[in-house]
């Protein structure tokens, strides 16, 4: 017998949520992603923990924003058409400092597109779906031990942090029964911090590039929970020097931790002359094919993102100082591709792999593009 | 064997889904090798022309989708017409004699025309059972996973009071092919 266990994607990230202690879930089933509720319906009453089917996504957001400033962690789980709808809590999410995670398995779009193909269409509206100047952080794992381990990371990075995290999918990732080792519990870091009794009122009072800490909301004082901008008592406040701290505030906790937000894997790329970049489904793709260019001689390797927000920025411009080749691949129309060029150095030859017509790419597919490139 | 590709096509509904989740979980479970099974399906619950990729391997999988498929098993025209790119010279190819009646250029593969989903109505008693008859089928001509656990797996997969009819099920698979 193996230790191994075939387990649906869908299935690993709702199974990785409950190691991690999601002890609160409100979604609204949708395909690719429908079966994370399923199994969540089933399993969290065995628990004695909470799931609601919600009457939307809006709703689903909601519930889980409230839960989690009751104390509870918690999770929701849709698709394109589901998240779009879901932006508006986002923002609020952001800015009421209020840890959740949202899955995202993505399909074929605009509107209700392809709910059986995959795509990774919603890189950027991860990134700016939901309106104003927002810190975000969005994860996105490729093989099945990632998923677990991703998963239980969006906790942890949500809880950490007090911000919304996006924990990405396809419908590739998220449909395929796949081998996979679930890691022992005790294995792994959960993150938790015991909710803290308010002492005073200023539950949003901190120092620049400092963790918030979580407050027990419903026990204690009376405080304000607001989508307004607001002051350290979370009254509103349109004071532009009170604005400006709560800004930096919420921006700073993010970007000044992004050595423990920010994680990839890279293969191959010490010699490399191309640099594949690429995350999801694509990147099993492409890994494929930097290993098949590696037989026929040609020096690909693969930088694949795990933390596609914030971009992994400082990581890949180190390997652009002597790998001069990148090939991004993505299935969108050109979305990543974008801070790829961004920070890409002139003088940096850009290529890219995109197509979103329900097709990943496949690995011969990837290897003729790299080839391309070296010709 | 390093790598072995398999893709079942129906429409859906007639179990073929499941057939390649057997197969992975036997795979997986009981011979301790990789394995991964992704399904490809339409819109519509019943009736629209789906495939399941399985790959077997001694390595893990990267790309989950099959690129060079070694044995190909069908169960409709719809789906036999859309699916069977990809398949390798000498792929060993299954369809159902009833259901896939214009097979094409055949030239480079080995095909087994065979009355599937008749035989498993006739024999197995009901057609439900296709997804294990399948499974049947592709034990006895890859060798992908062994008998025994094939066996095995199914008495402790079917469910309460199925087990008989799941275990004639792969009677019937077995003597499909001569």
């Amino acid at each position: 017998m193996s230790a191994r266990k075939v387990l649906q994607g869908n299935v690993i990230i709702a199974k990785a949520a409950l190691a991690a202690g999601c002890d609160f879930f409100a979604g609204y089933p949708i395909t690719p992603s429908s079966e994370i509720a399923q199994y969540m319906s089933k399993e969290m009453p065995k628990l004695e923990r909470t799931f609601i089917q919600m009457e939307d996504e809006i709703a689903s957001l909601g519930a889980c924003i409230g839960a989690s400033l009751a104390g509870r962690k918690t999770m929701t789980a849709t698709s394109g058409p589901g998240f779009s709808l879901m932006q508006e809590h986002i923002g609020m999410a952001v800015m009421a400092e209020v840890p959740v995670v949202i899955v995202n398995v993505m399909r074929g779009g605009p509107s209700t597109g392809m709910p059986t193909k995959p795509a990774q269409s919603d890189m950027m509206q991860a990134r700016w779906g939901t309106h104003g100047d927002h810190p975000i952080i969005a994860l996105y794992p490729a093989f099945a031990e990632e998923m677990f381990s991703e998963t239980v990371r969006a906790f942890n990075l949500a809880e950490k942090y007090w911000n919304p995290v996006i924990l990405l999918s396809d419908e590739v990732l998220g449909k395929a029964h796949m081998d996979v080792e679930i890691p022992e519990p005790g294995s792994y870091e959960v993150y938790w911090e015991q909710p803290r009794q308010i002492i005073d009122l200023n539950i949003y009072d901190r120092n620049i590039g400092e963790n918030p800490p979580r407050v027990d909301f419903f026990h204690g004082y009376p405080i304000h929970i607001d989508g307004l901008e607001h002051d350290a008592h979370g009254w509103p406040s349109f004071d532009a020097r009170t604005v400006d701290k709560m800004q930096k505030l919420r921006m700073q906790k993010i970007y000044q931790n992004l050595d423990d937000i920010i994680r990839y894997k890279e293969y191959f790329l010490d010699d490399a002359e191309v640099l594949v970049f690429s995350f999801g489904i694509s990147a099993r793709s492409a890994l494929a094919a930097v290993k098949a260019a590696r037989e026929q001689g040609v020096k690909a390797g693969l930088f694949q993102a795990l933390t596609v927000w914030p971009f992994p920025r400082a990581a890949l411009q180190e390997r652009f100082k002597k790998t001069r080749k990148v090939l991004t691949v993505e299935m969108n129309m050109g979305q990543m591709k974008y801070e790829v060029e961004r920070i890409a150095p002139p003088g940096v030859e850009k290529q890219n792999l995109l197509r979103a017509n329900g097709m990943p790419f496949s690995p011969d597919e990837v290897l003729n593009a790299i080839k391309e490139m070296v010709r | 064997m390093k790598k072995f590709e398999i893709r079942y096509g129906a429409v859906g509904g007639q179990g073929i889904i499941t057939a390649g989740a057997l197969l992975v979980d036997i795979a997986v479970e009981l011979e301790n090798k990789f394995a991964i099974e992704s399904p490809t399906y339409t819109a519509a619950v019943r009736g629209g022309p789906t495939k399941v990729d399985v790959i077997v391997s001694d390595e893990a999988i990267d790309f989950p989708h099959a690129t060079a498929i070694d044995f190909f098993l069908c169960t409709d025209q719809r789906p036999y017409d859309i699916y069977k790119e990809r398949l390798k010279d000498n792929a060993v190819v299954v369809v159902d004699s009833h259901l896939v009646r214009e097979l094409g250029d055949t030239r480079n593969w080995k095909v087994y025309p065979v009355p599937i989903i008749n035989e498993t109505k006739v024999g197995a008693g009901n057609v439900v059972l296709t997804s294990v008859v399948s499974l049947a089928v592709t034990q006895k001509l890859t060798q992908v996973i062994s008998y025994d656990h094939m066996v095995e797996h199914i008495k402790h997969w079917a469910p309460k009071g199925t087990v008989e009819m799941n275990l004639k099920a792969i009677e019937v698979g077995m003597n499909l092919i001569k």
